[in-house]
């Protein structure tokens, strides 16, 4: 098992340094996805600012838990924009194309290697950004975390990152079966960007089924703010934790038996 | 000079009707497209759904009022499909294809101009559908103008906006002669424009001051004025909206023909 890892770190280490040498061709569009994003989220906290300048209140939640929110997002989205977004992204045309082949024989996980072979370091400063966001949130909130808060914090941002990435490649895996995937990218795009501006508090009812539980983008930022905050119930935590949990075995079964079903170029 | 104008308006009736019937090979698209303009109007009604339970109006708005802002604001936004244009002459411009374009024998910018008309001319009965739809569907007490002069003015607003978004578009694809890659800069556009158009709020809930100076960008008279004169408010803007818009399509169509003028030498026609 050690050995395994030390492996698989020295595989990371030799994509992310082949990685920065082929982005250093491309200068000029080196930061692309943070001025992307960075406008993305800007929009997102301007949005909310005008509608806290009428409103006291959404819910719950004032104009500070709101910033936490949008912070948090932002911080998921720019840890899957710096890591894996763009890996994840192309193993469609992979299938497709009979690339995937390359992969499958290399004496390396083709998994890992398709998740980190695309990191992006431009996303890094979206990281900082959406810190100085959370930051700036908690003190409108006003929020003085214990180390523990900030702990648990953490351990759910790491929950839902994983949850995140584990929709990625769900979805993705589908072109193992079908000819093309767009449909679902289509529904992942919309549904992410929904509930990148709505709380998960905002859902009831049928909303809630389908955004908490079968496109469950809804939790990703909720949970980890409503346990800094306190608010978070231990009936809602273990949900999302078999949520998470659920998705992550579902991923894997797709994904291992996806390969099986991989008929290289004719896939 | 009467047959010309003739002859040239069946050459870009024909790009339109051209393009309209190109939209039928997308069947599915269409259909999806459609389906998912649910995700405006559902994020509207849960946000607001959840603050009109604490009070009865938000900056001049009741529940049913600002639902009916983002369906009219949602379908005007749906018909606005030239986001397309500019990513389209950029990407043939750096793979050298946009002689496509310069062979046609009519002017690039009005055969653009023509296929957004066929692609609206498509797509608006699918849009109304589907608004008509969500009404139902979230039980809107629908607001609507009765005033056919209002009515009138927003069609109008609506048009020159529409064609404003294709100059805009158009001329952002141009200047790929100039800076060679402009992806990152049409996406974060793209960003900038759902706000600033009031797709993702109404610019009511702006302050005072940000609001008047929105009064002075057109992006303003695109999707937020004719929504607002069709659900019965602003009327008072009406006019000096479609001056304002007028302005800006002229002044923007000025710019076009210098920037097209000075760097369409720089195509060579075998990509960057």
């Amino acid at each position: 098992m050690r050995k395994r890892m030390k492996k698989n770190f020295r595989v990371l280490r030799e994509l992310f340094r082949i990685r920065f040498q082929h982005l250093m061709l491309f200068r000029l569009g080196f930061f692309g996805p943070f001025f992307v994003d960075g406008s993305l989220f800007a929009v997102q906290l301007m949005v909310f600012g005008a509608v806290y300048s009428n409103v006291d209140r959404i819910g719950a939640w004032g104009e500070g838990e709101m910033i936490l929110f949008i912070g948090t997002f932002s911080l998921i989205n720019a840890v899957g924009m710096a890591f894996y977004f763009f890996g994840i992204r192309q193993v469609p045309d992979k299938i497709r194309g009979g690339e995937l082949d390359l992969y499958l024989t290399k004496p390396v996980s083709p998994l890992l290697r398709l998740t980190f072979e695309q990191i992006n370091p431009g996303s890094l400063p979206l990281i900082a950004m959406s810190l100085c966001i959370i930051g700036y949130g908690a003190r409108r909130a006003g929020i003085v975390p214990h180390a523990e808060d900030v702990l648990l914090y953490l351990g759910w941002l790491a929950v839902m990152i994983a949850l995140h990435y584990d929709m990625m490649v769900l979805i993705r895996s589908v072109c193992f079966y079908l000819v093309t995937n767009a449909r679902l990218e289509q529904l992942e795009d919309t549904a992410l960007e929904l509930c990148m501006k709505l709380p998960g508090i905002a859902f009831y009812g049928i909303y809630r089924i389908v955004f908490c539980f079968l496109l469950p983008y809804g939790l990703m930022a909720t949970l980890p703010v409503q346990s800094i905050l306190g608010e978070l119930k231990w009936q809602t935590a273990l949900q999302g934790l078999a949520v998470a949990a659920a998705f992550t075995g579902l991923t894997a079964c797709a994904w291992k038996r996806g390969l099986r079903h991989y008929n290289s170029a004719s896939s | 000079m009467r047959a010309e104008f003739i002859s040239g308006y069946r050459k870009y009736r024909e790009a339109a009707a051209v393009n309209l019937k190109a939209q039928l090979a997308w069947r599915a698209d269409v259909v999806f497209n459609m389906l998912f303009t649910i995700s405006k109007i559902l994020f509207a009604y849960l946000l607001w759904g959840i603050i009109f339970r604490q009070r009865d109006a938000v900056a001049g708005f009741t529940f049913h009022g600002m639902l009916s802002y983002y369906i009219i604001s949602s379908f005007l936004s749906q018909l606005e499909l030239s986001g397309g244009i500019s990513g389209e002459i950029s990407a043939r411009i750096r793979n050298g294809t946009f002689s496509k374009y310069m062979v046609l024998p009519m002017n690039i910018q009005g055969y653009f101009i023509a296929m957004e008309a066929g692609v609206v001319a498509f797509y608006l009965a699918f849009d109304f559908l589907a608004a008509a739809v969500w009404v139902f569907l979230f039980r809107i007490r629908f607001a609507f103008t009765g005033e056919p002069l209002v009515m009138a003015c927003a069609a109008l607003m609506v048009l020159l906006g529409l064609l404003f978004m294709v100059q805009l578009n158009f001329y952002l694809g141009i200047l790929t002669l100039k800076y060679q890659e402009i992806s990152t800069f049409l996406m974060i556009k793209n960003n900038l424009v759902a706000l600033v158009t009031g797709t993702i709020v109404p610019l009511a809930l702006f302050p005072e001051t940000v609001v008047k100076l929105m009064r002075c960008l057109p992006f303003y008279y695109v999707t937020y004025l004719p929504s607002m004169l069709l659900t019965g408010r602003c009327r008072e803007e009406a006019a000096p909206g479609l001056l304002i818009l007028a302005v800006w399509c002229g002044a923007l169509q000025l710019v076009i023909g210098i920037t097209w003028k000075k760097y369409r030498k720089r195509y060579d026609g075998v990509g960057i």
